[in-house]
């Protein structure tokens, strides 16, 4: 990046391409404009927030996910100030672990945490967080896990005239140490010094909210006020928007709120068509407000499957940024179906933003499984006629 | 077998018109009776001594029966009646158990369900358990089941999915020819629900004898949720090749392979008349050299 530059060149820096004399090994290439010795200059203290980096395509601000594989098909992470909504599995098994990994990157960078839940305590949630794998034992279990994968696919030899060894690969193998996106070890629960040393707020929403009030229709359900308010007071607080000159270092807030919408949080459109259908779209809406003026990245689960009101749904999708659903493979036909059976179910990128872009995003491979090993979360492009090898037959 | 009767949390029982769920329920409660639990009862659907019968007195007097279905509405105000109504009862009941193991059987969760608002009855239900906890001192998963019966045909798919995200085991109740079957999914927080199907009758004297697996008179026929997928079924192109056709393609030379064969010919000038030819009319502002064409190469 040209703030990395400026920091090589100490004196003098208002010419223009003026070649080196050669007598320090620097770039011949000298920013033109004000001196701007580095660390006071607002563009490089905004890089400067641990755990995120400008996006290559546009300089957005983002965050990881947790997940590597993800902030690639994401287009490399998930912007400040957006909501990703994840659409859970019927099990709540695969969601609940992105949950977690995208808490246990955030305390891995150091970020303030906010954990919403109706169902667990966060303390609970919290304990619960996958380890970090360290940089020489993730290279380690990437190879081993390349080995098996390989010598089932060497013994067929194909003549094939495309070229499908041209196609991307989906994995990107881990970056020995990144300082964006981590590996996690799923089997194994996060050090308790590192947890007890993070900043992070819970909302539980059965202690908070406690009167059962008659509210009105098209309002927000108590819960849902509650839990608003709770956000607004930290970002207030804490100086998350900027309100509270901070002397010290700006920091990322990570919100993620579990199984929003289901009926602990006191909203019955899981439940009956003609609900209070208004209540759950509110709330995304005005969250989206309190998101876009504060540095916070919110990370939503909700059990669609539920929603028994396929508009609310689509409602939704428009409401949030990112969305992304899962579907895995339990207890539906998928299972015995050949094709899927080295994976877990499948990952759908319902919708991408568009922030400060003309286009979107989007990457090439459209058909995305997942399979959970045992200490891996893994997301590969998956398509049928990859799986299907073609056999040429001559034109007669 | 019997590590899947070890119930905690919420269980649903769905039964359904053919296969009644209230002897299970009643089978359950003798289980745990006997197993030294406390047991509470909330009867919303039959009487208290119509549920009673059946229990030998020892078991009898060790039910805690919370009458709903004399009096629901409290018409007759005597000072017995829980306050606050059916949501109200579930909340005192869960504050009279006493620290330790404890089921608690709802007769039934549909009676609640058509009456209560689902959210509210789906707060109530997390809340029992955790208030448990609360007062118990251990973890509220080893203590606390409560049996919920559940005639799944009286609801719509919203309030039964959303009962059935929270509980930890479902069992849906079923059979074929004359013999009970339950269908058994326990929800685990981290590994994927294991299905099973235990066939089981209930004795007269409400002890439950399972069965090894379906009666020999019926035939087991393929469950018809996971037929066989073939995936080459419906493709655009012909997968399968005849012995002339395989020989054909392994003949055949790909494009990137260069052989000597496919070198001459291409250097062979075409056979007959010219196939194809480019025929180049120059333009006007061409300055074509024809004696050099590439007239910028210095080569």
């Amino acid at each position: 990046m040209a703030a990395a530059a400026t920091c090589g060149t100490g004196a003098g820096s208002t010419g223009s391409m003026v070649a080196a004399g050669g007598k320090n090994n620097v770039t011949s290439f000298q920013r033109r404009g004000p001196r701007a010795s580095g660390s006071d200059s607002s563009y490089s203290r905004l890089v400067s927030i641990a755990g995120t980096r400008p996006s290559v395509r546009n300089g957005q601000l983002l965050v990881s996910t947790g997940l590597p594989a993800l902030d690639q098909l994401l287009g490399g992470g998930l912007a400040v100030g957006t909501v990703l909504l994840i659409e859970e599995d019927k099990y709540n098994i695969y969601s609940s672990l992105l949950f977690k990994y995208f808490l246990a990157e955030g305390i891995i960078n150091g970020h303030t945490l906010l954990v919403a839940s109706a169902k667990e305590d966060p303390a609970d949630i919290l304990q619960e967080l996958p380890a970090p794998l360290l940089d020489d034992n993730v290279k380690k279990d990437f190879d081993e896990d390349a080995c098996n994968h390989k010598t089932a696919e060497s013994n067929i030899k194909m003549k094939i005239a495309w070229r499908y060894q041209l196609l991307p690969k989906m994995e990107a193998g881990p970056v020995s140490s990144s300082r964006f996106g981590h590996y996690y070890d799923a089997s194994k629960k996060m050090p308790q010094e590192l947890i007890e040393a993070s900043k992070w707020h819970g909302f539980f929403s059965p202690e908070k909210s406690s009167s059962t009030l008659n509210i009105e229709p098209c309002s927000l359900t108590h819960g849902y006020i509650k839990l608003l308010q709770f956000i607004q007071n930290i970002i207030y607080e804490e100086g998350f928007d900027g309100s509270n000159p901070q002397k010290k270092q700006k920091n990322i807030l990570r919100i993620g709120i579990q199984n929003l919408g289901s009926p602990l949080w006191g909203d019955d459109i899981c439940c009956t068509e003609n609900g209070n259908s208004h209540s759950l779209t509110k709330f995304l809406y005005v969250l989206r407000g309190l998101l876009r003026t504060s540095l916070s990245a919110c990370m939503i689960t909700m059990p669609t499957h539920l929603i028994q009101n396929k508009a609310i749904i689509s409602r939704v999708t428009n409401l949030s940024d990112t969305v992304v659903g899962l579907e895995s493979f339990i207890g539906s036909e998928r299972e015995t179906n050949p094709l899927y059976k080295d994976y877990h179910g499948l990952i759908h990128i319902r919708q991408i933003p568009r922030l400060n872009n003309l286009i979107y995003d989007v990457s090439d491979v459209k058909d995305l499984a997942f399979k959970l090993k045992k200490k891996l979360f893994t997301i590969e492009g998956h398509s049928r006629e990859q799986c299907i090898l073609v056999a040429l037959t001559p034109a007669q | 077998m019997e590590s899947v009767l070890a119930l905690r949390g919420l269980v649903l029982l769905r039964d359904s018109v053919e296969w009644e769920g209230r002897s299970l329920l009643k089978a359950l409660i003798k289980k745990a009776a006997l197993g030294g639990e406390q047991v509470h009862i909330l009867g919303c659907e039959v009487s208290e001594e119509e549920f009673r019968a059946g229990f030998d007195s020892s078991i009898n007097s060790r039910l805690v029966y919370y009458d709903l279905f004399r009096d629901p509405l409290n018409w007759a105000q005597t000072g017995e009646a829980l306050p606050g109504g059916p949501l109200g009862a579930l909340q005192a009941m869960c504050k009279r158990t006493d620290p330790g193991p404890v089921t608690v059987a709802l007769d039934s969760l549909s009676w609640l369900l058509l009456r209560l608002p689902c959210a509210a009855l789906c707060q109530a239900l997390c809340a029992m358990s955790r208030q448990h906890a609360c007062r118990g001192g251990g973890p509220a998963a080893e203590q606390l089941c409560v049996l919920g019966l559940l005639h799944r045909e009286l609801h719509g798919p919203g309030p039964t999915g959303a009962l059935s995200s929270l509980a930890q085991t479902e069992v849906t109740l079923g059979g074929t020819a004359g013999q009970a079957s339950a269908h058994i999914l326990c929800r685990r927080p981290r590994q994927r629900p294991p299905l099973e199907t235990l066939w089981f009758s209930v004795l007269p004297d409400l002890s439950l004898d399972l069965q090894g697996g379906p009666p020999l008179e019926s035939q087991p026929h393929p469950d018809p949720h996971t037929p066989q997928v073939e995936p080459a079924s419906h493709l655009t192109f012909n997968l399968h090749l005849s012995k002339r056709e395989r020989e054909a393609k392994d003949s055949l030379t790909l494009p990137f392979q260069f052989s000597s064969e496919k070198q001459q010919a291409l250097l062979r000038p075409g056979p007959g008349p010219a196939t194809s030819r480019i025929f180049y009319e120059p333009d006007a502002f061409d300055d074509l050299d024809p004696e050099d064409p590439d007239g910028d190469l210095d080569v």
